[in-house]
């Protein structure tokens, strides 16, 4: 999933002190799953900006909405008939969200709420790891199902780069190394072979390197 | 007289760019730059900012140094971080390098590496400052420097389709000269009217605007500049000049010489570019009668 962490209260505030009335709209996907911008953030955020609000002597009208998914312009269309009450968006939604109303509603002000972060996943209770960097060209297969790119802080593509210590990395004890990682997933896999395979040069065009990246499914398209 | 000094005294200066080669093969560009020292002020050289792998301008500045004539180097933001161009902007200075000019790059799935990572870690009013900052005695993380470089620093204004595209650049180059660049160097110019109605917007950055001369090496050339850019106001006359002349690359090299003689009175300067008939710079130069 996506994942993102609330901006704090204050720049929040700069952003929407000039305006009155704000539609205030969570998204119920990967920043519900995140506890980042879903239902239950919208409504601490509103009370959190109202009280703000009434403190420095201001007001403001908050009307809070949560949507299945900010990134479809499907579910996008549900804010029609509130668009019109509002000065100014708030979006809790990811980038793709907060850029989604941006289009869909060309004359108001759209304000993320949300620092999007990274593709991740859940380790416990209240903790994401990065995952994956969408590079485009997936390298599990080869890698024990453990990525170098998200997960080496060097994106190191052949093996470790000397700096780990019983399987740490350099940068930080929390740091797992991703080829000690790589190393003892393949040794348990009986896979070793592949760890000695030298990978070329890595092609970074699928990774965006040739610029904003499109998916046009023929099958689907209209 | 220095570059750096000639555009402090408002003295008209004469740039050629020269680029590195492709390998290891230096001769070519070392007799070309020969040829004419002594009738230039400077030899820009280029990096790979076009997107193809050469020989770094570092190494090629550092040769123009070594036979006597001054260099102005290109750094963009492309191909390294701000400690690269730190680094490498320290190893300049050390080898004798005293200009540097901050330029735009080609994307690089427009080059000759496309599989290639780009960097941006900086943009080019941020380079221009890095310049600034080293050459106040502290790097980016403000770290003081054991000795300081020291640099005339200039931008370009990029190529322009329109008006509107126009306003745009200048206000680009306008943020750079804010940044600390010295001087400016402008797309080719071919149509001296409108490079007056542009130098006239231009006069508020408030440095020396230095127009590029292109030389214009065949027909297909012109027409395909003239078609696809319309920013750079090919007219149909100067196409069917060349057309019509019976030695066309020689129309070509007479052409770029009666335009930089035509900006003698116009501008502070000209940068010729040749891309890579660096040897015809000499017959420019006799046309032009400097």
């Amino acid at each position: 999933m996506i994942t993102a962490e609330r901006k704090p209260l204050e720049e929040i505030i700069d952003y929407v002190k000039p305006f009155k009335r704000i539609l205030l709209l969570g998204c119920n996907e990967c920043v519900t799953v995140c506890a980042a911008g879903g239902r239950k953030e919208v409504g601490l955020l509103a009370s959190g900006l109202q009280m703000a609000m009434l403190k420095a002597g201001s007001s403001i009208e908050i009307r809070e909405h949560t949507l299945e998914r900010q990134c479809d312009p499907e579910y996008v269309e549900e804010l029609v008939p509130m668009i019109d009450g509002a000065d100014a968006i708030l979006s809790m939604a990811c980038g793709c969200g907060v850029q989604q109303l941006a289009m869909r509603f060309k004359d108001k002000p759209v304000f993320p709420a949300v620092n999007t972060k990274f593709m991740g996943g859940s380790q416990r209770q209240g903790v994401w790891d990065e995952r994956c960097q969408g590079c485009g060209d997936c390298l599990l297969g080869i890698t024990g199902g453990i990525c170098p790119i998200a997960r080496c802080a060097k994106q190191l593509m052949n093996g470790p780069c000397g700096g780990s210590c019983d399987g740490k990395c350099e940068i930080g004890e929390d740091v797992e190394c991703a080829w000690h990682l790589i190393w003892e997933r393949l040794k348990a896999l009986g896979l070793q072979d592949r760890y000695l395979e030298i990978m070329p040069a890595k092609d970074w065009r699928p990774a965006g390197g040739a610029g904003p990246r499109k998916i046009i499914r023929e099958d689907l398209a209209e | 007289m220095s570059f750096s000094k000639r555009l402090t005294a408002h003295e008209f200066v004469v740039l050629a760019e020269m680029h590195t080669p492709k390998g290891v093969n230096i001769t070519g560009l070392v007799n070309d730059a020969r040829r004419i020292k002594g009738r230039i002020d400077a030899v820009v050289v280029p990096d790979m900012d076009n997107g193809i792998m050469r020989m770094s301008a570092l190494a090629g500045g550092v040769l123009m140094q070594q036979q006597g004539i001054e260099a102005i180097i290109h750094i963009y933001c492309r191909d390294r971080n701000r400690m690269a161009l730190q680094g490498d902007l320290l190893a300049a200075h050390v080898l004798g390098i005293r200009n540097v000019m901050v330029t735009h790059s080609e994307e690089m799935s427009q080059g000759d590496h496309r599989e290639a990572k780009e960097v941006f870690d900086l943009n080019e009013v941020e380079l221009v400052r890095t310049v600034g900052e080293l050459c106040g005695g502290q790097d980016l993380s403000g770290f003081e420097l054991d000795g300081s470089p020291d640099f005339t620093v200039g931008c370009t204004v990029a190529p322009y389709a329109d008006e509107a595209a126009l306003a745009g650049e200048l206000q680009a180059a306008a943020d750079k000269v804010a940044a600390g660049a010295k001087f400016v160097i402008t797309p080719p110019v071919f149509d001296l009217d409108h490079f007056q109605s542009f130098l006239a917007q231009a006069k508020g950055l408030g440095v020396p605007v230095i127009p590029t001369v292109f030389l214009l090496k065949s027909l297909a050339i012109a027409q395909y500049i003239a078609r696809s850019e319309p920013g750079a106001k090919i007219s149909e006359e100067l196409v069917r000049r060349i057309r019509k002349s019976s030695d066309r690359e020689a129309e070509g090299l007479k052409i770029a010489g009666e335009t930089v003689a035509a900006l003698r009175d116009m501008a502070q300067g000209v940068m010729l570019q040749t891309l890579g008939w660096e040897h015809k710079l000499p017959i420019i130069l006799d046309h032009a009668g400097l």
